[in-house]
């Protein structure tokens, strides 16, 4: 069973895959998926050996699916019309290391169809996106891996894709480097484009997508903002942890509330709780802070990270039907 | 196919088949930073410049002593401007072009396979057809600058030193001939090579099984011809006529080759079989290759 959150995009996706299933011989690399993606940050989470290298194969073209079918702006994802659409940053660097950056980028000009000064526009513009200009001109086994990724991200952009697929683009990178990456996809985002993120990292997607495909074993086992699949997920209760100045005597009031189900002091000062309906315990819990005299410092789920969404999407589809 | 830019300016984009130049630049490119090309490439101008300096030395003693050139010319069949000149110097190229292209294969192509570069290509417009024929050009433009390129300088040579109008005017089908056997070898070796390159992307593998296609046959070739001529029969023309050279396959391309020049050699058809099937073969493992890696990648 696949859950849906209820994010939709209002634009035709960019996006379609209907009903794809992909078999390696004997293997079934994905099984019936069906999602769409519009613009913004989409994450695409799954452990190793979950068919995300698959789906993104598929996705950029460079196979096809046994069954089902995938489109990219309305045209099959195999056909150069498709791939016209997509940028790939691989999670490989591949075998480019003696070129510089700029030649790199300029290459990839070259296998759109883009010569000349034309060519050397775009590769000018894709590295000041990328912020590169001033690197650009060094061999890129000399790079760091966060300049690794940015010239592989800029040999993604350089036709202007509306789709970017990015394969693993934060393994590997320090933090200073992955913040500026992610602000970079954001600037992407915000810019009109479908940016789709695959990573086994599970918490780097928290903040940076806004919608999340999660897939095992080769199915998809939802897809929307984390939040509303969170939401969905209602046989796991929510846990939320409340801070303030006397949680003992705060306790016996949360249990009053009929959607908490549970609570347990944690000294000194927070309560961890498991709340069955968290809109409506958003709901009683605003009423209960503002109608009683009590000093809350903190109050924070602490199960709606994609990490913790995961492992219940795990659990749920181990369980037999 | 064109698109508009931000500025509304329309933007030339070019078929994907086009995309196969910047792939056989960028393969040429790794291949020219290499000092081992430089060297090879050297060796295989020594050839060119003494036969460039002979072709001078022998334009000047026609003009000034043309009773010695006329006797030197005698000894030196292969310097009397035929086809046959320019063909023996494309073939004599063959032991550098194929020590240059074992060395070569891996940067050209292998290192895609082995290091998962080919989906940098794959996940553009083109396909690997589109992947094979950049490549192939790679190839065939190495193979072109050390005998094609060469053979036709010092035919254009050949014409500017003597007389030009006569001799261009009456020799012109050899420069087609030139160019026929120059897009032979790289159109069949390019094929050979990238076939092996595919299966066997390291060079150390990869240089063994090359030295042993053109190193080991020719010389069992030439053991067998010989151990198995019928009784009298002069090693000459064992040479010439006995199948087992057909184990040879740049005197395969040589047979096939002399075709392009007007001259019929013994075993042409055989000659022409196994070249078409070493084609035909190669171009067969490249897509079997292809499909495959692009699956793993």
């Amino acid at each position: 069973m696949t859950i849906k959150g209820t994010t939709t995009t209002a634009a035709r996706p960019l996006v379609e895959v209907g009903n794809v299933s992909k078999w390696f011989g004997p293997l079934m690399a994905l099984n019936d998926i069906s999602l769409e993606i519009g613009p913004g940050i989409t994450g695409l989470i799954g452990p190793n050996g979950a068919g995300k290298t698959t789906l993104l194969k598929l996705l950029t073209g460079q196979s096809k699916p046994s069954l089902g079918n995938v489109q990219i702006c309305g045209h099959d994802a195999w056909l150069s019309k498709a791939k016209a659409h997509v940028g790939y940053c691989p999670y490989g660097d591949a075998t480019w290391d003696e070129l510089s950056g700029r030649r790199l980028v300029q290459v990839t000009a070259g296998l759109h169809g883009f010569t000349g000064d034309e060519a050397k526009r775009r590769t000018e513009a894709v590295l000041e996106t990328v912020g590169m200009v001033d690197r650009a001109n060094r061999p890129v086994h000399t790079y760091s891996k966060g300049m690794r990724q940015r010239i592989k991200l800029g040999q993604a952009l350089i036709h202007d894709p509306d789709l970017l697929v990015l394969d693993e683009p934060l393994n590997g990178v320090d933090p200073v480097g992955r913040e500026e990456l992610n602000e970079l996809f954001q600037r992407l985002a915000n810019a009109g484009k479908a940016v789709l993120i695959s990573s086994h990292i599970l918490n780097e997607m928290d903040e940076l997508a806004n919608h999340i495909l999660f897939v095992c074993r080769g199915k998809l086992l939802a897809s929307g903002s984390l939040e509303t699949i969170r939401e969905v997920l209602d046989d796991y209760p929510l846990k939320v942890r409340v801070s303030c100045g006397s949680p003992r005597q705060v306790a016996p009031q949360l249990m009053a509330l009929e959607s908490v189900k549970s609570v347990s002091v944690e000294p000194p000062e927070d309560l961890f709780l498991e709340v069955q309906n968290p809109n409506r315990f958003y709901a009683e819990f605003g009423e209960f802070a503002t109608a009683d005299d009590i000093q809350l410092s903190r109050l924070k789920a602490t199960d709606t990270s994609a990490e913790a969404v995961f492992d219940y999407l795990m659990e749920r589809a181990a369980r037999p039907e | 196919m064109s698109e508009s830019n931000s500025d509304n300016e329309s933007v030339i984009q070019h078929k994907a088949w086009f995309a196969a130049w910047p792939i056989a630049r960028t393969a040429m490119h790794l291949v020219f930073r290499r000092k081992l090309f430089w060297v090879l490439f050297a060796l295989a101008l020594l050839s060119f410049l003494f036969m460039f300096g002979a072709i001078y030395l022998l334009a000047t003693l026609r003009q000034q002593y043309p009773q010695v050139e006329q006797f030197i010319t005698g000894m030196l069949k292969d310097l009397d401007g035929s086809g046959t000149t320019f063909l023996n110097f494309m073939v004599a190229q063959g032991t550098v072009t194929m020590i240059l292209l074992a060395f070569a294969g891996s940067v050209l192509a292998g290192n895609d396979h082995s290091r998962g570069g080919l989906i940098f290509y794959l996940s553009r417009r083109i396909n690997v057809v589109h992947y094979a024929a950049g490549k192939l050009l790679a190839i065939g433009l190495i193979i072109s600058l050390t005998t094609t390129l060469p053979a036709l300088v010092l035919f254009i040579e050949y014409g500017l030193l003597g007389d030009t109008g006569t001799y261009f005017g009456e020799k012109y089908p050899i420069f087609f001939g030139i160019l026929g056997y120059g897009a032979l070898l790289s159109l069949a070796v390019g094929l050979l090579l990238f076939a092996l390159v595919s299966w066997m992307p390291k060079p150390v593998p990869l240089v063994m099984l090359w030295g042993g296609l053109f190193v080991f046959l020719p010389i069992l070739s030439r053991i067998l011809t010989f151990a198995m001529r019928k009784p009298g029969m002069r090693r000459r023309d064992a040479m010439e006529e006995s199948p087992w050279r057909l184990l040879d396959f740049w005197n395969d391309l040589y047979i096939v080759g002399n075709k392009f020049f007007g001259v019929d050699k013994p075993l042409f058809t055989g000659a022409a079989v196994v070249v078409c099937a070493v084609c035909i073969i190669s171009a067969l493992a490249i897509v079997v290759r292809l499909r495959q890696l692009q699956h793993q990648s």
